[in-house]
């Protein structure tokens, strides 16, 4: 196999104050190898990446030290477009990286970027469109294709010029499991069946951690390390499928149900059960027969659900199920056409929009359409301004659930789960006693979203009642009482957790797969030697 | 087309035209959002013609040798400064006349424009945008495409607006405009990315020499563009004015043509030139030339 | 890529297009010419110039430093405000377009804020259909805002930033109308009325006649409305605007960092 890109030394950092987040690094990569990088939000695991096709420096800033190579030539320092026949790069919303507007324009953008002959741009665009299945979509516009459709295209426009590499940052985040799957596979057979090198870079794991021929970690301090599945020992950003080996110290690690559950057998652990310890006093929102349609479609149709103070209810069901429409028609700011909704000061509906936000509040599914003031420092000001609060009300919700934080960062430049806390913050001023949220963990790797877990159960135990729109079984398991599946608007099962998730149900968690024990659920549950 | 309707001052050829492009628009026309306002080009153009009748009725400058259409009252307006305006008065048939000439010739004018817009596919003609204004196309067509979008963002913004329980109207704007722009920032960053990665910014080099003489032919081109539009204008000789103004015309190729060498590109498309394009453009030429030989005047 | 030598020259160009461009605005003005019939032939001579003076700064724009990033930013500030002037249009005098391309020519230079003019109003004409004779000028007027956003002082506070960009405003505004009416003025009015211009007559002549021409048709209006929306925009959200943008520019490399590292075995450095 020959070796077709090969890092020596490099080092790279933002500022020279700063540690860097890759500490000499030295890496080889094969022909044909596909290859998984992992690492904690916030380290160079991107920067990895993008070192390899020269986006880093020239796209990122940054200062680079070191020496790359690429079949065998230095291109330390070269520009994106010089490497761009060579290196192939997909980024994670499809979206927002195409150029043209139809499928075929998109194939030939690059070609025609590198002065390609025409006839040479016909024939490659053939062979790329069927190598990732695409040939009936050419002439479709973009716009209409499904999500996993638009990631094929990326990569077929990556690949088109003929290029050997092929980069992908996080190509799954904005799919649902099947397409995932699919791509994964795609993936896989560009790198053994067609000796493409693909270097991938995912945090959810276990959705490609089976596929992939080598793991290189990226650590917090920038030192990197290349190897297999041995490197989960001492890196914990995993999927409890993984995790529970370094917690019962298993070895060799476990990285598919098949594996840890042929390990559990031979020898169970102890577990403890769910405590649903909160207090299940009133009733604080009631919903029936909620229904809205848009045009002909009906999004939600005769929906009614409970949720009372100190519980948490997860709405759990596919993108595109209903569930932000149900909890839009539940604040009021969405469309709603039939149904009642009570909260203990009447129908949200009949509120100003501030005296709501004593009641209830909604984060959206973007949480940072929120702020739009410059520094975290203002917006927790203004809030207690607009809140008539005497500072710094917002400051200590916010702290409760980010610790102290720079007052000057720019909102924007916090990560996914510092921005969710900050809006959770901002909406929670006010003492609203029912909270909704809409799909809180988009973008958040594992450990994010455990303390997100964290914060929710806090809010359990304050008394407010609180209802998680989510598609993230492992999540949902971590936090809530009671399970309500939607599916095409209706509301098709309302079980408590364990029943919903556990052993026979249709989304078990991986915990339950692995032990087949009723009532065990997740990681948490299980007295270890590590957390 | 345009070019002819300007220069004629019959009616009839001006009738004729507008007849020509609205047929062609007719027959042609493509079902796309900048092809369904035939009514609105229509609209305005009888706008035109009727403003202009009407601004002579209004604006008149009494004739007494003419023979009269209308009489209306004369009023005068002084608005402090200058001779008095002239209002109404007796209008005769031929500033009516005049006013009618004038708005068809404008109006002729119009819907030749609008034909070319209507008929064009604006993706089409940017792609055939010569390639030193690549990078300008691009910014366009990146423009075109995303205007959707920044429509779906800015309504999911306000409806996330609506969850922090503040005024709507002109108090909420920044928060409103602000997270549309930083997403519309952070996605631009992205696109850029996707299309560096993909070869877009490689150039050609030019030698120092062809460089020296592209700024200086484009500098000459602006320069005599500018000085002959004021000879035309101002002097009493319009062939020196002319003369001038094609002079700058060469220059413009000139700095085109050189910047264009410095362009990597190829063009992968498939559009043939149809032949109602030809025949089009066979026609126009033919009017122009008629113009230019004063046969239809 | 393209020598910076010479790069006064560039400047030069677009100094003189910018005085081209608006004499074929002017034109009416300025004409002295005995036949009414060649004044015509002007009219129409500029309809098909004024893409062509456009073409030619754009290009002298365009070879200059023009990197995917600001391609790419370009393309997305256009996209918005396209879309924010269609949010304003129909409505009498409010004018919505303007306030973004004057802060952000301010932030990013003139280069930028004439690419912003320009190519907001091709854009939101080509998603409208509204494509007309007028539109190159159209182009051309709030280029020229644009390229006079960029030459603004730049100062540190806040505060003189915001009050530069309001005085700005108030004359640009209508200065936009001014170049719009005059380019409306034979169009509407032609010859022979006694609001036309006349061939025959000097520049003062013309000027006050076009002065009445403004006000009587209420063009004066029109520019107030959008004098006014467009100030109360920038007071409005200029503040935070100008951080946005600002940070934006040194993301997409419009601005040199002014620190300055000394690292020796640096091989490759990002703005």
């Amino acid at each position: 196999m020959a070796i077709v890109i090969a890092l020596q030394d490099v080092t790279f950092g933002y500022l020279e104050t700063e540690r860097p987040s890759l500490n000499r690094v030295t890496l080889e990569f094969s022909s044909g190898e596909f290859a998984l990088v992992c690492g904690a939000t916030g380290s160079g695991k991107s920067t990895l990446l993008r070192i390899l096709n020269g986006l880093a420096p020239h796209f990122t800033g940054g200062a680079l030290s070191g020496s790359v190579f690429i079949d065998g030539q230095d291109v330390t320092g070269l520009k994106p477009h010089d490497l761009a026949l060579q290196v192939g790069f997909v980024n994670q919303q499809p979206e927002s990286s195409f150029v043209t507007d139809t499928v075929e324009q998109e194939l030939v953008y690059g070609m025609e970027q590198l002065g390609f002959e025409r006839l040479q741009m016909e024939q490659s665009l053939e062979k790329v469109a069927a190598l990732l299945e695409i040939s009936h979509l050419l002439e479709k516009p973009l716009s209409w294709l499904s999500g996993g459709q638009q990631q094929r295209v990326a990569i077929a426009a990556a690949l088109a010029a003929g290029q050997r590499i092929l980069l992908l940052d996080e190509p799954t985040s904005a799919l649902d499991p099947e397409a995932a799957a699919e791509i994964v596979g795609v993936l896989k057979s560009l790198a053994h069946d067609h000796g493409i090198t693909v270097i991938l870079v995912e945090h959810r794991i276990e959705r490609v951690i089976e596929l992939v021929d080598s793991v290189v970690v990226v650590a917090n301090d920038g030192l990197v390390t290349k190897g297999s599945y041995e490197q989960f020992e001492n890196y914990h950003l995993v999927p409890p499928v993984i995790g529970i080996s370094t917690k019962l110290g298993w070895n060799p690690v476990t990285v598919s149900v098949a594996q840890a559950k042929a390990k559990w057998d031979q020898r169970p652990a102890p577990w403890k059960p769910i405590v649903n310890d909160y207090l299940r006093s009133k009733i604080a929102l009631d919903v029936s027969g909620l229904s809205v349609s848009y045009k002909d479609v009906n999004a939600v149709s005769d929906v009614s659900l409970q949720v009372h103070s100190g519980e948490i209810v997860a709405l759990m069901g596919k993108n595109g199920s209903g569930k932000s429409s149900v909890l839009w028609a539940i604040q009021g700011g969405g469309k709603r056409d039939s149904g009642s909704v009570t909260t203990e000061f009447g129908d949200p509906n009949s509120l100003s929009a501030e005296e709501k936000l004593c009641v209830l509040t909604l984060v959206p599914q973007k949480a940072a359409d929120l702020l739009f003031l410059n520094s975290l420092a203002d917006e927790l000001q203004e809030s207690d301004k607009y809140a008539q609060q005497s500072e710094p009300a917002t400051s200590r919700i916010f702290e409760a659930m980010a610790g102290r934080l720079d007052p000057k960062i720019h909102p924007r430049d916090l990560s996914a789960g510092q921005q969710l806390a900050l809006v959770l913050a901002l909406q929670l001023v006010k003492g609203a006693g029912i909270v909704l949220l809409d799909e809180p963990t988009r973008g958040l790797d594992y450990a994010a979203k455990r303390s997100l877990a964290k914060q929710i159960r806090t809010l359990r135990s304050d008394g407010k009642a609180v209802l998680v729109a989510s598609h993230d079984v492992e999540f949902v398991a971590l936090v809530a009482d009671r399970v309500l599946e939607i599916n095409q608007g209706r509301l098709v099962s309302n079980q408590d957790v364990q029943t919903a998730l556990g052993v026979g149900a249709s989304h078990p968690t991986q915990l339950s797969q692995i032990s087949m024990e009723h009532g065990l659920l997740h990681l948490g549950q299980i007295e270890g030697q590590q957390r | 087309m345009a070019i002819f309707a300007g220069v004629s001052q019959n009616a009839v050829s001006q009738i004729l035209v507008a007849i020509l492009a609205l047929g062609t628009i007719f027959l042609f026309r493509e079902d796309a959002p900048w092809s369904r306002s035939v009514k609105f080009y229509l609209f305005l153009a009888a706008f035109v013609v009727v403003a202009r009748v009407l601004f002579r009725i209004i604006f008149n400058i009494q004739n007494p040798d003419e023979p009269t259409a209308l009489f209306l009252p004369g009023l005068s307006v002084n608005l402090g400064f200058g001779p008095a305006v002239q209002l109404f008065g007796e209008v005769s048939y031929q500033a009516l006349a005049d006013g009618t000439t004038d708005g068809l010739r404008l109006a002729a004018i119009i819907l030749s424009v609008a034909m070319a817009s209507s008929l064009a596919n604006p993706r089409t003609l940017l792609k055939s945008t010569p390639s030193v204004l690549y990078e300008i196309a691009s910014a366009v067509s990146v423009a075109i495409n995303l205007a959707p979008q920044m429509i779906l963002s800015l309504q999911r913004v306000r409806k996330a607006r609506s969850l922090r329980g503040r005024s709507k109207g002109l108090g909420s704007l920044a928060g409103t405009v602000i997270p549309v722009l930083e997403d519309a920032i952070e996605s631009s960053l992205s696109l850029a990315a996707s299309m560096d990665a993909r070869g877009f910014g490689r150039k050609g080099n030019l030698s120092a020499a062809q460089v020296w003489i592209a700024r200086l032919s484009s500098l000459g081109a602006v320069a005599l563009l500018s000085i002959g539009s004021f000879l035309v204008l101002v002097g009493e000789s319009q062939l020196t004015g002319g003369l001038v103004i094609a002079l700058g015309l060469v220059s413009s190729v000139v700095t085109v043509r050189i910047y264009s060498k410095s362009q990597i590109r190829t063009r992968f498309d498939r559009d043939k030139f149809r032949l109602l394009d030809g025949l089009l453009l066979g026609v126009s030429f033919a009017l122009f030339i008629a113009a230019w030989g004063g046969w239809l005047s | 890529m393209i020598s910076m030598q010479g790069r006064w020259i560039s400047k030069l160009s677009i100094l003189f297009a910018g005085i081209g461009s608006v004499l074929m605005f002017a034109w009416p003005l300025l004409i002295s010419s005995d036949s009414a019939a060649e004044a015509d032939v002007a009219q129409v001579v500029f309809i098909a110039l004024m893409p062509v003076m456009l073409t030619l700064v754009l290009v002298e724009i365009a070879t200059g430093e023009i990197g995917s990033k600001q391609i790419a930013l370009l393309g997305v500030l256009i996209a918005l405000n396209a879309v924010i002037r269609l949010l304003g249009a129909g409505t009498a005098g409010i004018e919505t377009a303007f306030f973004l391309i004057i802060i952000a020519g301010y932030v990013f230079g003139s280069g930028f804020g004439f690419l912003l003019g320009t190519g907001s109003l091709l854009v939101s004409a080509l998603i409208t259909g509204g494509v007309g004779p007028w539109l190159p000028f159209q182009m051309m007027a709030a280029g020229l805002i644009g390229i006079g956003a960029g030459l603004l002082p730049k100062f540190r506070s806040k505060k003189a930033k915001l009050a530069v960009l309001i005085s700005y405003a108030v004359p640009a505004s209508f200065g936009y109308g001014f170049l719009m009416t005059l380019w409306n003025w034979p169009f509407i009015a032609g010859t022979g009325s006694s609001l036309s211009y006349l061939a025959e007559a000097g520049i003062v002549e013309n000027l006050i006649r076009f002065s009445q021409f403004q006000i009587l048709t209420g063009g004066l209006i029109w520019d107030l409305g959008r004098a006014i929306t467009t100030v109360l925009l920038i007071a409005i959200t200029g503040g935070l605007l100008l951080a946005t943008l600002q940070r934006a520019a040194s993301k997409a490399g419009f601005v040199k960092p002014s620190t300055k590292e000394g690292a020796s075995q640096t091989v490759a450095r990002g703005f």
